[in-house]
């Protein structure tokens, strides 16, 4: 066992929090927070993302050929870390990428993984349909083989990139005959593909507009239509009536890391800085042992997070698959961010409830916002009831119900 | 950074846990509940046999020179069978001879440790059951080059099975209570002592001794006489976390027999498992135990490296003491009646489980502790960082 970084990623992670206070300019941090935190940018924001990409430190785990630094992915977690907590995501996660290094073809490769290094390229996730999104495998999104190409015709609900997103990485049905698992394949397909429209859904957390420190905080996601969308055979990933494999092992590898477990914890650590700085009039809440006992307990909890995070990124480094470690991650952090949202909500009391824009709020009304949202990491990309059956039954070998 | 264990620490727990489940059966456990000793004699040498007394011993002492972590790794092993003998106490007094003792000292007991020949505890609580230094009231006092001590200590594991105790006592009285703490080292074979059996639900042995003008010769002090209380404080913390290593193992266990019996047992036509309400359980405690394990590893891991590791421990027993007893009423609930029953072996887990997350430190005075050193800290907090303990 070896809890430490090394010397060089200690000092990859200074370097990082150099770059980021020389270069996430007070102009930048309000950019962000007027264009979300994701990859929906300003123009300023896109520079900075262009100068981050020169570091060298987007994809950094990725091979060298595909433009990535081949590095560790415990150095990818680390720069992951640090943006993460400005409220800025580099990491790649929950963008296809492990899926495509995994099933893509060479000339798919060496087309996306530069691109979503440089930022050019991104994806919105069309996995989840509006008859539902747990039971994933029983999508009905058609994809039609027609000579060399094939054409599309469905709806997907919460896509979330899909506004700003390149591309579409899109689950689809070609095998209505077969099981259910054995009938899907997975396109990549550009998001500017005639018969593509994109309607907003607008989420609660976002009325007033959240400010940025709020995790998960995107003012909206989508509904997308495809309507006899023509694409070449060439946009498959992975082989025809495998994209449940391929989806799936990706999606595993897309549900850990730094930037997803911060999702969960950053509340913890910012609710600590916030009692040890702030009073709310006479009441000093760190004088408070029901209080301080609370703090303490969510801070242990956000230890585990970060300990479960260290785990799947230690298996991914050993090239070990999991079998239930990347669940057991996705189940912990979001339960526990819920913990925390609501313990802080009452830790606040009567300032708790004031949102972003109203007078006397706290922090611009973050803590508001994510009680507002938190529950909502755990539906989303696998839901705890989903990942506890993935523990149970590849974890455990416990039988299906 | 790779939190799992490595070739040597995985090769080390398989041949502890073979040589654990092939001479620790539930029998021999229940066996020693009624036993006056309440420790398997037997088992205590084939252990020595092994090597398991002398891993964490220096090498020129007798041992073999291991580290925390893998003496944690055993301990969890111990726990998980449930091993009935003395060897969390023996451990936290022999880490404490052979981090402070004086040369003389560990040449006297560490072989004999290492040999099997030598049991040992610990005696710090008092009637105030906190683990703070005010609540230490045994006096100590020095006369000519006797140290004469007298007072009452609680829940002193093993006593009668002992050869010798750490005695933690108060010389002086000062402004600061941490001042004035003084520890020795005693034969417990002493008219002195008065030891009274305490009925724990672990079913094992703690005593109340009472101390009446037991007089030691100022060798056997450890450490300097009045400043104690940073050796107490370090002899605490790592069997705190020796202990959690033994939770660890207990409720990954406890977790294991729940999983095994709910594939099992059938209900309205079919495995229990299969009820999403209980394989769900069955998740959670995975998760659980997984949890506590990392926490615990963590702070082993630290006490290895010279790093702090004081907060790591209280996060580790805090976390252990809810999550290891829910995951030990879990698989208590997934067998229904039967886990209730006397003949049935499940309560042997369940009530140790339980009386361990009462010992060395509640919930509540570990999350103090963490609270304490969260607030005190100069600047912003960040998960993972290396928090100082305020007051120890
Ligand atoms: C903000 C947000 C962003 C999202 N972004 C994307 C995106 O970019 N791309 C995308 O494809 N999807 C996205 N999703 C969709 C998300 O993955 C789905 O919401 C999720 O998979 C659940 O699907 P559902 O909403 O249809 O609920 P349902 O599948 O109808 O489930 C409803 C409830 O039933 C539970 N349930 C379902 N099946 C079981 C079962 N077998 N056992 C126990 N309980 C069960 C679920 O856990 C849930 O609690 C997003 C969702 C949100 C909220």
């Amino acid at each position: 066992m070896d809890f430490a970084y090394t010397t060089e990623q200690e000092n990859l992670r200074q370097e990082v929090q150099a770059f980021i206070s020389e270069n996430v300019t007070e102009e930048i941090r309000t950019e962000i927070e007027q264009f979300g935190s994701r990859q929906n940018r300003g123009s300023l924001t896109s520079g900075l993302y262009k100068k981050i990409s020169d570091m060298g430190w987007i994809g950094i785990s990725w091979p060298k050929e595909y433009g990535g630094q081949g590095g560790s992915r415990i150095d990818q977690y680390i720069v992951e870390e640090e943006f993460s907590r400005i409220g800025v995501q580099v990491g790649g996660a929950g963008s296809g990428a492990p899926a495509i290094l995994a099933a893509g073809t060479e000339e798919q490769k060496k087309y996306f993984l530069p691109g979503m290094i440089s930022g050019d390229i991104s994806f919105a996730l069309g996995f989840t349909e509006p008859q539902g999104g747990a039971d994933l495998a029983g999508l009905q999104c058609r994809a039609v083989r027609d000579g060399d190409d094939f054409v599309i015709n469905g709806q997907k609900m919460y896509t979330t990139a899909a506004h700003y997103a390149t591309h579409v990485y899109l689950m689809a049905r070609t095998d209505p005959d077969a099981p259910k698992h054995k009938g899907i394949s997975i396109f990549l397909i550009p998001m500017d593909t005639p018969g593509i429209t994109v309607r907003p859904l607008w989420t609660i957390q976002n009325e007033p507009k959240a400010p940025h420190k709020t995790t998960y905080g995107d003012d909206r996601t989508n509904e997308t239509f495809f309507e006899n969308v023509r694409i070449p055979a060439s946009a498959m990933l992975g082989e025809e009536n495998q994209g449940w494999y391929v989806g799936a092992m990706g999606l595993n590898l897309d549900r850990v890391g730094a930037s997803r477990y911060l999702l969960s914890v950053r509340r913890d650590e910012d609710i600590i800085n916030w009692t040890k700085e702030n009073s709310l009039g006479n009441y000093q809440l760190t004088d408070d042992p029901s209080v301080t006992d609370r703090l303490a307990d969510l801070w242990i909890d956000g230890q585990v997070c970060r300990l479960m995070t260290l785990r799947s990124m230690s298996m991914v480094e050993r090239g070990e698959t999991f079998t239930y470690e990347g669940s057991a991650e996705k189940i912990w952090a979001p339960e526990h961010g819920v913990r925390t949202t609501e313990s802080v909500s009452q830790m606040l009391g009567l300032y708790g409830q004031l949102l972003n824009g109203s007078e006397d709020n706290i922090e611009d009304g973050v803590f508001a916002h994510n009680l507002m949202g938190a529950f909502q990491s755990g539906i989303n990309h696998g839901s705890v009831q989903v990942m506890k059956d993935q523990v149970s039954r590849r974890g455990l070998g416990l039988p299906r119900g | 950074m790779d939190v799992l264990p490595n070739e040597e620490e995985q090769m080390i727990r398989n041949s502890a846990r073979e040589f654990f489940e092939t001479e620790c059966p539930t029998s021999l456990v229940r066996e020693m509940e009624k036993s006056d000793k309440g420790y398997s004699e037997e088992l205590w040498s084939k252990m020595s046999e092994v090597g398991w007394l002398s891993l964490a011993i220096p090498e020129s002492y007798g041992g073999s020179g291991f580290g925390m972590t893998t003496l944690g790794i055993v301990m969890s092993e111990t726990g998980r069978v449930l091993a009935p003998v003395p060897f969390h106490s023996t451990m936290t007094a022999s880490l404490a001879i052979s981090d402070f003792g004086s040369d003389k000292q560990k040449q006297d007991i560490l072989p004999l440790v290492a040999d099997g020949n030598q049991i040992l505890t610990w005696a710090f609580s008092e009637e105030d059951p906190r683990y703070l230094p005010e609540t230490i009231t045994t006096s100590g006092e020095l006369k000519g080059d006797q140290l004469v001590i007298n007072g009452t200590k609680m829940f002193v594991d093993n006593f009668e099975a002992s050869d010798q105790v750490i005695i933690v006592c108060r010389t002086s009285t000062e402004d600061d209570p941490r001042d004035g703490i003084t520890v020795c080292i005693a034969d417990t074979n002493n008219s002195a002592f008065t030891s009274v059996p305490l009925t724990t639900i672990a079913k094992d042995k703690q005593s109340r001794v009472e101390i009446r003008n037991l007089s030691v010769s100022k060798d056997s002090i450890i450490g300097e006489i009045g400043k104690g209380w940073p050796l107490v404080s370090d002899m605490l913390n790592k069997s705190t976390a020796l202990l959690c290593a033994q939770l660890v193992g207990a409720a990954r266990k406890d977790s294991e027999i729940a999983i095994d019996y709910a594939k099992n047992r059938t209900a309205f036509g079919r495995p229990i498992a299969a009820f999403q309400s209980v394989s769900h359980m069955c998740a959670d405690m995975t998760i659980w135990v997984d949890g506590c394990e990392l926490l615990t590893f963590e702070a082993l891991w630290k006490m290895d490296q010279d790093l702090p590791y004081s907060i790591e421990v209280s996060q580790a027993k805090s976390f252990c003491n809810e999550k290891c007893l829910a995951t030990a009423r879990t698989s208590q609930v997934i067998h229904g009646g039967m886990g209730f029953m006397m003949e049935f072996d499940l309560h042997l887990w369940y009530r140790r489980i339980a009386a361990w997350t009462m010992r060395l430190g509640t919930t509540y005075e570990h999350r103090k502790k963490i609270a304490s050193a969260l607030i005190a800290h100069d600047g912003p907090v960040r998960l993972g960082m290396n928090l100082e303990a305020v007051n120890i």
